[in-house]
């Protein structure tokens, strides 16, 4: 969350000769990143980016304190000019409205009546809001928001007369209420919410997000209630994400502000409602507080200190650190103890907390650096290294001419296989085309096909996993590599070929190609006895394969294998064989029957005619014609019998 | 008689040597083995000599005779084949080669596997972990309180299945840290782990996507302080985007890190000095921090005994930061346009 302050309003908290680039850089080192600090009329604008753990600093007053304390470490002189509110006049009786709360919703509530006039704010006024990135409105309003930037504590501010009854029960919303928020929308209420109900069931006010047109100041306003509210932060987001309304208020509450604050927010507001709405006060000061804090004490020794940021820290210089940030320290023998201030209390908690204020004011950028040494070092495996597989098989495919997309595992019901009752499903998709975690990387393999029509050949592949329901654990993730060929003059060939060289670079000696068990030309692949994927011929030039890449990680080897080179010549000779029979019975009849043959290769294939380059060799001796002759009558003769082959 | 044949054989090899094209190798020949040629005319000589020295003396001519006609032969193949080579087409060397195929490794990939390799130098080592994870694991062990906004419906994916009794909901893990406590129930330390993964938050814009990856960094030993972060931080830094970059880092807030950072490094346009692209001369890397002692204890690890640091970037986000590579929306990476896709 980021605040806008300008540098004029910040120096009205903090005594520096420091120029607005240097409180800048400082800060950003040590404490907030200041993003930008530009020029501003005659005046600078610090544009600070604040962490959710830190609301305290979504104020200018929180910045100076900041400042003042981190400053001086750059050998700047700064001091925190502590805001000093006196208070007021007060009249004494009863207060005129009548608040029930329950302190599960509610920290605290501070409330006053006052008289004023409506008109428009003083020029500073206008332009530290116009600065800080909030329009002006008039000068009930603005008192309010140049109340929250400053102390940190939104606030707000009803039409007192407009409040029918006197009445004020804060509770929690019901499923389908309606508001109209001042912004003039009407609202319907999800249930949970923080509300202000009159005591007759209207709602005059969303606690802690936004108020409603019902109850608010208008330029006929007389007199208001003015009403800082400190609220449980969870059910501020809740609220503030479900109706989508992320107002400045709304998004400082659902951090979690200090109570503290309340006080400090409410006397600020009352000074500038007499000073800036000729205003006058005629309620006693309402202050209803059921969750006071207690002090939370911490104590850090120097040990732990040195231990952590890894180099030694003298333990008055931590002392002078915290000091200055609030946290009234105390050096007892070898440690510092602390107490943690209020508008720290959500966030520090335990020693690595304060470790990190003391090094952060240090400056992280005066540590030193070092590799951390490497104490033991476990045994490694390039064998079992399922990464470089993964590489190797991209590589394998690159060099072969497929380019790599990544695509998105979430997927819409268009691109989904099967029945949708069997896909995992996000229950809050961010839109309709991200429903499902996909089953298969082909649809969208085939998707980005489709978006490079104009291409006339495609060659893509994607090695991502795959996601299958496992209630009640979780859902199964399967590595998959899908792969896609659009060409023309494609062949099946061709594909199964990318597969075979797949499985013969990754070391996979146990694949087996068997008919489709679904419809549809093409082959399952298996791998011993577990499926590991198919091949699908989708059209002519259309084919694509998809392989179970974590079964084939459990198969893949880098183990080799010597044999000894043969000392004879073998006996080279190629065969035509015309018959129905498959390649792979061919080739088992041919290596049953014949003693000498070593290898048998297709080199050709035209319809039923498959022409086989027969390699015969004997390992111990030179071969004779005779040799040779007595093993190719025998296959030939098994080859015409088995398969009803014609050979020649 | 035999000094003759031999001086008659060393002038017709040397002619031969020196000769440049067939018609001077004919010249050659017709001059030494020509009817008249100097070597049959010593052969004639030859019947005149004593019968004890002919048939030795024979010998020896029929010797040269045969060395001088295979001198020739060698030498008319050598001019032919000169020849043939200087009538051949000329090759044309600003001509385009014929290549084999080269496809393209997605950019994700090429920088996973640069960041991997740069890692695996100071001994990380790389593991994976699931996408779709238990609570548990993406927020409960890694300190988020119950109602922290991260662990709503408006940031992070939910799956639509019973929660576990103990791990609550499943959801698309939001950060590779859910691999911390997978790493710590696995390995006792010292750990120095590198988890590279797809992570999912519900948002899209430019820089944002609802799928991304990310690469975390755990280290847990004994005595592991900020200036190992650091460290570590500084050589990714300079091995990654090169010695002129330089790395800062400035306090943040996570919720499993105490203390926490925020990592920068100097712009590759300005280096530096500010620029219309960067905050002042700084561009935003990551988050890291030293690992919360209640991170450490949800993984049962001692941390009295020890510590450690964790850091969690965005791959994409690194590799649009490289200089080269000024990919002003972060969704064009995963766009399926092989125009795209075919420059890198």
């Amino acid at each position: 969350m980021n605040i806008k302050i300008l540098d004029s309003w910040l120096r009205e908290y903090l005594k520096t000769g420091s120029t607005p680039e240097e409180i800048a850089k400082n800060l950003s080192l040590t404490s907030v990143s200041v993003e930008r600090v530009e020029r501003y009329g005659r005046d600078f604008v610090y544009d600070i980016e604040v962490t959710t753990n830190r609301a305290d600093l979504m104020s200018v007053v929180g910045i100076a304190r900041e400042a003042s304390a981190i400053l001086p470490r750059f050998d700047i002189k700064a001091s925190f000019l502590s805001p000093e509110q006196k208070l007021p006049e007060i009249p004494a009786g009863k207060f005129p409205i009548d608040i029930k709360i329950d302190s599960s919703l509610v920290n605290r509530i501070c409330a006053l009546v006052m008289e004023v006039k409506v008109g428009s704010s003083p020029d500073y006024i206008k332009e530290r809001l116009e600065g800080s990135g909030i329009r002006s409105l008039n000068n009930l309003i603005d008192i309010t928001n140049y109340v929250m930037r400053e102390i940190g504590h939104p606030t707000h501010v009803f039409d007192y007369d407009r409040l029918k009854t006197k009445n004020l029960v804060i509770r929690l919303s019901k499923k389908g209420e309606r508001i109209v928020t001042l912004d003039k929308k009407e609202r319907i209420l999800g249930g949970g919410d923080i509300v202000a109900d009159n005591g007759k069931g209207e709602i005059v006010d969303l606690l802690g997000v936004m108020g409603t047109l019902n109850s608010v100041v208008t330029s006929a306003t007389k007199r208001i209630l003015f009403f800082v509210d400190n609220n449980q932060e969870s059910h501020i987001r809740k609220t503030s994400m479900g109706l989508g309304l992320r107002t400045e208020a709304a998004i400082i509450n659902e951090k979690g502000v200090d109570p503290e604050l309340a006080k400090d927010a409410l006397l600020r507001g009352i000074e500038l409602f007499l000073k800036n709405a000729n205003g006058r006060i005629i309620s006693p000061i309402l202050d209803i507080y059921p969750s006071k804090k207690k002090k939370h004490k911490l104590s850090i020794p120097e040990k732990t200190i040195n231990k952590i940021i890894g180099i030694k820290i003298p333990l008055k210089l931590s002392h002078e650190f915290l000091g200055r940030l609030g946290f009234n320290p105390v050096i007892k023998g070898p440690s510092i103890e602390v107490t943690v201030p209020s508008f720290r209390s959500n966030d520090v908690e335990n020693k690595e907390d304060l470790v990190e204020e003391i090094a952060r004011v240090y400056g992280y950028h005066l540590l030193p650096s070092a590799i951390p040494p490497l104490t033991k070092a476990k045994n490694y495996s390039l064998d079992r290294d399922e990464f470089a597989f993964e590489a190797r098989a991209k590589n394998a495919l690159k060099y072969w001419g497929f380019t790599e997309i990544y695509t998105p595992s979430m997927i819409s019901e268009d691109l989904l296989d099967g029945p949708l009752g069997e896909a995992v499903t996000i229950a809050n998709p961010l839109n309709q085309d991200l429903v499902y975690m996909r089953k298969s990387l082909i649809p969208s393999l085939l998707l980005a096909t489709r978006e490079n029509k104009t291409r006339e050949s495609v060659k893509i592949f994607e090695i991502a996993n795959v996601y299958r329901k496992n209630d009640p654990k979780l859902p199964k993730e399967i590595l998959m590599l899908g792969a896609l060929i659009k060409e023309t003059g494609l062949s099946f060939y061709k594909v199964k070929g990318v597969v075979e060289q797949l499985f013969l670079d990754l070391g996979i000696k146990n694949s087996r190609f068997s008919e489709r068990k679904e419809a549809g030309e093409g082959t399952d692949i298996y791998l011993n006895k577990d499926f590991a994927g198919a091949i699908e011929v989708l059209e002519d030039n259309l084919i694509d394969f998809e392989l179970d890449f974590s079964l084939l990680l459990k198969y893949a080897s880098r183990r080799k294998i010597y044999k000894p080179i043969p000392k004879f010549p073998p006996v080279i000779e190629d065969v035509r064989i015309s018959t129905s029979a498959p390649y792979e019975q061919i080739v088992s009849v041919i290596k049953k029957h014949g003693r000498l043959v070593e290898n048998v290769s297709l080199i050709d294939i035209y319809k039923d005619k498959k022409t086989f380059r027969i390699t015969y060799r004997d390992p111990k001796k030179n071969l004779t014609t005779q040799d040779v002759s007595v093993d190719r009558e025998k296959i030939y003769k098994a080859l015409e019998n088995n398969l009803h082959a014609q050979i020649g | 008689m035999e000094e003759e044949l031999i001086s008659v054989k060393n002038s017709a090899i040397s002619f031969v040597i020196e000769s440049q094209s067939l018609e001077d190798l004919e010249e050659i020949r017709l001059q030494f083995l020509g009817k008249n040629g100097q070597l049959s005319l010593l052969m004639k000589k030859i019947d005149k000599l004593p019968k004890e020295q002919k048939p030795e003396v024979g010998q020896l001519a029929n010797e040269i005779k045969n060395a001088i006609k295979q001198a020739l032969e060698d030498q008319r193949s050598k001019i032919k084949d000169q020849k043939s080579k200087v009538t051949k087409e000329k090759i044309d060397i600003t001509a385009p080669g014929i290549k084999p195929s080269l496809g393209h490794l997605h950019l994700i990939t090429q920088a996973i596997e640069e960041i991997s390799s740069i890692f695996e130098h100071i001994g990380f080592k790389r593991v994976r972990y699931p996408e779709i994870e238990w609570d548990y694991y993406a927020f409960e062990a890694l300190n988020f309180p119950k109602d922290h906004p991260a662990r709503d419906d408006w940031e992070t994916f939910f799956i639509a299945q019973k929660p576990d009794p103990e791990k609550g909901p499943a959801i698309l893990t939001p950060h590779t840290s859910s691999g911390q406590i997978r790493e710590m129930e696995k390995t006792a330390p010292p750990i120095r782990m590198l988890n590279i993964a797809k992570c999912y938050r519900r948002q899209s814009d430019i820089s944002h996507g609802p799928m991304f990856h990310q690469f975390e960094g755990l280290v847990i030993d004994q005595d592991i302080s900020i200036t190992h972060l650091k460290g570590t931080l500084d050589y990714f830094v300079k091995s990654y985007f090169g010695g002129k970059r330089v790395s800062r880092i400035r306090p943040y807030h996570f919720q499993f890190t105490e203390p926490s950072f925020e990592v920068d490094i100097t712009c590759g346009v300005c280096f530096g000095k500010g620029c219309r692209l960067c905050k002042g001369g700084w561009l935003e890397l990551g988050g890291a921090g030293m690992v919360h002692p209640n991170v450490l204890k949800a993984g049962n690890i001692d941390s009295l005994k020890y510590s450690g640091f964790a850091f969690g970037w965005g791959v994409e986000r690194v590799l649009m930061m490289k200089e080269g590579i000024e990919i002003d929306d972060l969704r064009m990476l995963y766009s399926s346009n092989l125009n795209f896709l075919e420059q890198f």
